[in-house]
């Protein structure tokens, strides 16, 4: 007799469970976890029968009369246990249920995949969320500044244009308000064109005296850009008087700020310059032409004026006219004008073409960032695909790994196709996962990106993470998980089931394996010297761009900007009285060495300019006059500079307005007129000045000064004394013994002290200020640096990889020849050459590709040639030697094989 | 031939109720299920393994009751069933409707309830 608890006995009833469950052909987990439960049901049963005084038989007999006198258990659990959810995502058996259904079974295994290998999917991920977060930050940025379009009525059909002049240096050329209106009456590709200026203003009456940027504007701007105003209305006609300054409409950002968002705000005066002018209107948020321009005034055109070439344009083609049909309706217009008013052109000739460029308006405001914009989203997409490919041949020797796995699959049942399907979603949830961190990735990096000063990136408020952006951080993130995925799970669909069996567990990779991981390591290499060519050639560039000498020196010096408004000063007596006070002033502050004053300081914008001949080097008619810089400047202007006197003086005090008038040149004007003579003493004239006044004696000889940024090609330029030519807005230099930031407080008081409703602006030291004008440069070139150090660092890791794959593959082909005499030497050779040839078909065919590439890089160029072979050859060493590097670990690897072991394994 | 007649009509119409007002309170297990059925119906009604565990399964599927296999020390592990949210409205409103038949029933054929 058995004993009715001893455990034999539930074995006895598993078993006659387990019988009754065969026909449903259950998951061994879930059959075993209902064995467990119902057995030990009769076992209970089975013990109450027997503890009431039944014998083991007897209490048998009943236990199973029970059990079977319902009907047949299977066909009672049929519909109920097979979606009980506790069964395993068992690969490889047939695909049972929705297509949702297999792909959460293929989710939650590839899930388990990736935490069983930890230390590759964190490999994966991070490569991912850097690359697909370097891209999306990057698109973001082309998505804001050159995608998004403007906020105006069909901004495509609007655009800025202006006269160009290269014979005379002079990229833009701005229109006199005659030519201006002869153009807006006779053009027609245009619905209607408006002119503008950019004064500035100080605006009192509000507080302290500010200095707000100002746009006199023709009666048509507001309606060119389609965009009513917010409150109170634009200007109307009859308002374009000249200098009225009666009425005016404000910014959004000025009626904020200023204001409060005063709604009672229309009908307020405020002076502008000291002369009243009424708040008629105030236009949306949105609405920034010019730049960040605050206050808006009516601008007079006269179509007699042909002596101030000055006006900037916008216009709004008629639909359907493009920006070449425009150009040439405009310079048509411009020609049959200036052959019929040969009075004020008198150089025109039939044959004879204005050169004029219409610009979208977009592209204008993108200004020079569009370049390096380009160049770095199509950097961090070479990048992306380098890292892709890595992430392939990451996953291809994987799968190699994993032939065996797939194979049992497959015998399993597991259709190629599914083991695919399966191998493509483990891929999609390692770019998924990578993605979503990217994502984050992308937010930080906008955040710090705003910070960068105002004016940098234009437009920088619409770039922000937008729909557009998540559409293309996931179309990259699929586009990924195609491109690493693919050649996995194409290869893994193909499973040769008695190869991967016998010998799967070993590793090797396969002949079409290998042929894919090779082509993705030429591939690699193309790409990273395309990509280390380019940023050489910029850092290169930057270099350069270091090392020059800009003219002055930048240390310790202070600069900051004054206007005398006019017409409270409306002599050129009051306005030198009031500057003299001031400079005086200034100098006497502890810590100032040299004070001096410019129209016109370094670094800062606008660039006045004279046609300017020399005294017996007239040009003959018909030829062009070469446009020189003019600047006036007060006697310790150079010194405050730190710009040193070649030869002759600078200007004294004695050089006064009733004194000889004098001037000083640089060496490029000296040069360009007396190449082999002395310009010191010879004579200067303004072009068209016959007055017995006009002739200034060169009295001194200054380097060069780059004025508009470090890279530019520095043009011709007079300093003329400001006690002889003088402006009523200038900049003040100060040059310091000490922080010359700290000085900002002494020189607002000096100033107030001499005229307390002028202020002080624009301050900055002229150390910030050559560092922001490199700054776009800088963050282009750190950015691409950046870029190419990631991609040569995965192609190294690409190429050790495949190596060391194929030498694991390799060992027992190693282990023969060392046993058959081969010499560690010959070993290492054999495993270079291999990765040799692929580095170098890589590098040959990304020598190709840069040369192709490089000429997109040439506007950022600076005193490097597009081809600079010194560039390229490094690239190219530096690329082979990553190589040879990253192939001699792998390469000593084989020559240690001990042929006793691996020939037994 | 009575004891086969109540017992088919029973478990088809109620079979659920007595099982979710049985985990109402405490969670149990499918033998101690069968124990309580057939001793409160005094005999009246019996489950056994083939009617009683399709039966819970079912319920589990619709997410009325909720099983958990539990380990004791020196016992083999067994699975205990308590009812969830969703089950305990579910009871609720079977409770309602049996008795809204009973008491039907009742009015009809003049049979008074205990």
């Amino acid at each position: 007799m058995r004993d009715a608890t001893s455990d034999a006995g539930s074995q006895d009833w598993r078993a006659e469970i387990a019988e009754r469950l065969t026909s449903l052909r259950l998951a061994p987990a879930e059959e075993a976890d209902l064995a467990d439960e119902l057995s030990q049901h009769l076992e209970d049963r089975f013990r109450e029968l027997r503890i009431r005084g039944m014998s083991d038989m007897e209490a048998r007999r009943v236990v199973l009369e029970e059990l079977d006198g319902e009907g047949s258990l299977a066909s009672k659990l049929r519909d109920v246990v097979r979606r009980r959810g506790t069964a395993p995502a068992a690969l490889g058996t047939v695909a049972r249920g929705s297509l949702l259904g297999q792909l959460r079974q293929d989710a939650r295994y590839a899930m388990r995949t990736m935490q069983r290998s930890p230390g590759f999917t964190a490999v994966v991920v991070l490569t991912l969320a850097l690359g697909i977060g370097a891209a999306t930050t990057i698109f973001s940025v082309v998505n804001g500044v050159l995608l998004t379009p403007l906020p105006y009525r069909d901004p495509q059909q609007l655009v800025v244009f202006y006269g160009t002049s290269p014979e005379k240096q002079l990229p833009e050329v701005s229109f006199p308000a005659g030519l201006f209106v002869a153009v807006r009456e006779k053009s027609r590709a245009f619905t209607n064109m408006a002119a503008f200026e950019q004064p500035g203003f100080t605006m009192t009456g509000t507080g302290d005296p500010v200095r707000v940027d100002a746009a006199t504007v023709s009666l048509d701007f507001f309606r060119v850009f389609g965009m009513a105003p917010l409150m109170g209305r634009t200007f109307v006609a009859g308002e374009d008087r000249p200098d009225n300054t009666s009425v005016s409409v404000i910014s959004y950002g000025l009626w904020q700020r200023t204001f409060g968002g005063d709604p009672k705000i229309l009908g307020r005066v405020i002076k502008l310059n000291g002369n009243p002018s009424t708040i008629v209107g105030v236009m949306p948020r949105e609405f920034a032409m010019p730049n960040r321009t605050d206050v808006w005034l009516p601008m007079s055109l006269d179509p007699a004026v042909f002596n101030c070439w000055c006006l900037d344009m916008v216009g709004r083609m008629k639909p359907g006219i493009t920006p070449d049909q425009a150009t040439r309706d405009l310079i048509a217009t411009v020609d049959a004008f200036a052959l019929s008013r040969r009075d004020v052109f008198p150089e025109s000739k039939p044959d004879d073409h204005a050169k004029i460029i219409v610009m979208p308006l977009v592209k204008r405001i993108a200004g020079d960032i569009r370049t390096p914009l380009l160049v770095l989203i199509v950097a961090v997409g070479v990048v992306l695909l380098i890292a892709c490919a890595n992430i392939a041949n990451l996953l291809l020797a994987r799968a190699s790994v994993r032939n065996r796995e797939m194979a049992v699959r497959c015998c399993l049942g597991a259709s190629p196709r599914r083991i695919a399907t399966q191998l493509l979603t483990e891929s999609a949830m390692l770019a998924g996962t990578g993605a979503a961190l990217g994502l984050a990735f992308a937010a930080v990096a906008l955040r710090l990106l705003r910070r960068l000063p105002e004016g940098q990136i234009p437009r920088i408020d619409h770039v922000r993470v937008d729909p557009i952006v998540i559409l293309f951080a996931v179309g990259v993130t699929v586009a990924c998980a195609l491109l690493f995925g693919l050649a996995p799970a194409l290869r893994a669909a193909r499973v040769d089931l008695q190869t991967n069996l016998k010998d799967g567990a070993r590793g090797s990779s396969s002949g079409g394996a290998r042929r894919v991981s090779n082509a993705f390591v030429v591939v690699q290499f193309a790409l990273s010297l395309v990509l280390l060519a380019g940023s050489g050639l910029l850092l290169k560039s930057f270099q350069r761009l270091l090392s020059l000498d800009p003219g002055f020196r930048a240390d310790n010096v202070l600069v900051a900007r004054l206007q005398t408004p006019y017409p409270r000063y409306d002599s050129a007596q009051m306005v030198r009285s009031f500057y003299d006070r001031v400079l005086e002033r200034v100098a006497a502050i502890p810590g100032v060495r040299a004070v001096g004053l410019t129209q016109r300081a370094p670094f800062t914008r606008g660039n006045p300019q004279e046609n300017v001949i020399a005294e017996g080097k007239e040009p003959k008619p018909g030829e062009p006059v070469v446009v020189s810089n003019v600047r006036n400047i007060t006697p310790g202007f150079f010194d405050a500079m730190g710009t040193p006197i070649l030869k002759g003086r600078s200007f004294r005090a004695s050089d006064g307005p009733e004194a000889p008038r004098v001037a000083i040149v640089d060496e490029r004007f000296a040069r360009h007129y007396w190449p082999n003579g002395e310009a010191l003493g010879k004579r200067i004239g303004p072009q068209g000045d016959t007055s017995a006044a006009r002739w200034r004696t060169i009295v001194g000889i200054v380097p060069n000064v780059r004025h508009a940024s470090l890279g530019e090609d520095p043009s011709l330029q007079i300093y003329e004394p400001f006690a002889q030519q003088t402006t009523w807005t200038n900049y003040v230099i100060v040059r310091s013994t000490r922080e010359p930031r700290s000085l900002v407080s002494a020189i607002r008081a000096q100033v107030a002290a001499v005229d307390p409703e002028i202020p002080l602006y624009e301050v900055r030291t002229m150390e910030e200020a050559v560092s922001r004008s490199l700054l776009t440069r800088r963050l282009t070139n750190g950015l691409l640096t950046a870029f190419a150090t990631a991609a040569f660092l995965l192609a190294a890791l690409g190429i050790y990889g495949v190596i060391s794959i194929g030498v694991a593959g390799r060992m027992r082909e190693f282990g023969v020849r060392i046993a058959l005499g081969a010499k560690p030497g010959n070993v290492l050779q054999l495993v270079l050459q291999e990765g040799v040839w692929l580095a170098g078909a890589g590098i040959a065919v990304g020598l190709l590709g840069a040369i192709w590439v490089v000429r997109f890089l040439r506007s950022l160029l600076f005193g490097v040639s597009a081809f600079d072979v010194p560039t390229f050859v490094a690239a190219t060493v530096v690329l082979a030697l990553v190589a040879i590097v990253a192939c001699l670990i792998p390469a000593r690897r084989a020559t240690r094989v001990a042929p006793a072991v691996v020939l037994r394994e | 031939m009575v004891q086969a007649m109540l017992d088919r009509e029973l478990k088809k119409g109620s079979a659920e109720l007595l099982i979710l007002s049985l985990v109402e309170h405490e969670p149990r297990h499918g033998y101690e299920l069968s124990k309580l059925i057939d001793s409160r119906s005094n005999g009246a009604i019996r489950f056994h393994v083939a009617s009683l565990y399709p039966l819970l399964y079912r319920l589990e599927k619709r997410g009325w009751i909720e099983g958990r296999w539990v380990e004791k020390a020196g016992q083999r592990r067994r699975r205990y069933y308590r009812l969830t949210g969703e089950g305990r409205r579910v009871l609720a409103a079977q409770r309602r409707n049996w008795r809204q038949f009973v008491e039907a029933i009742a009015r009809i054929t003049g049979v008074q309830h205990a």
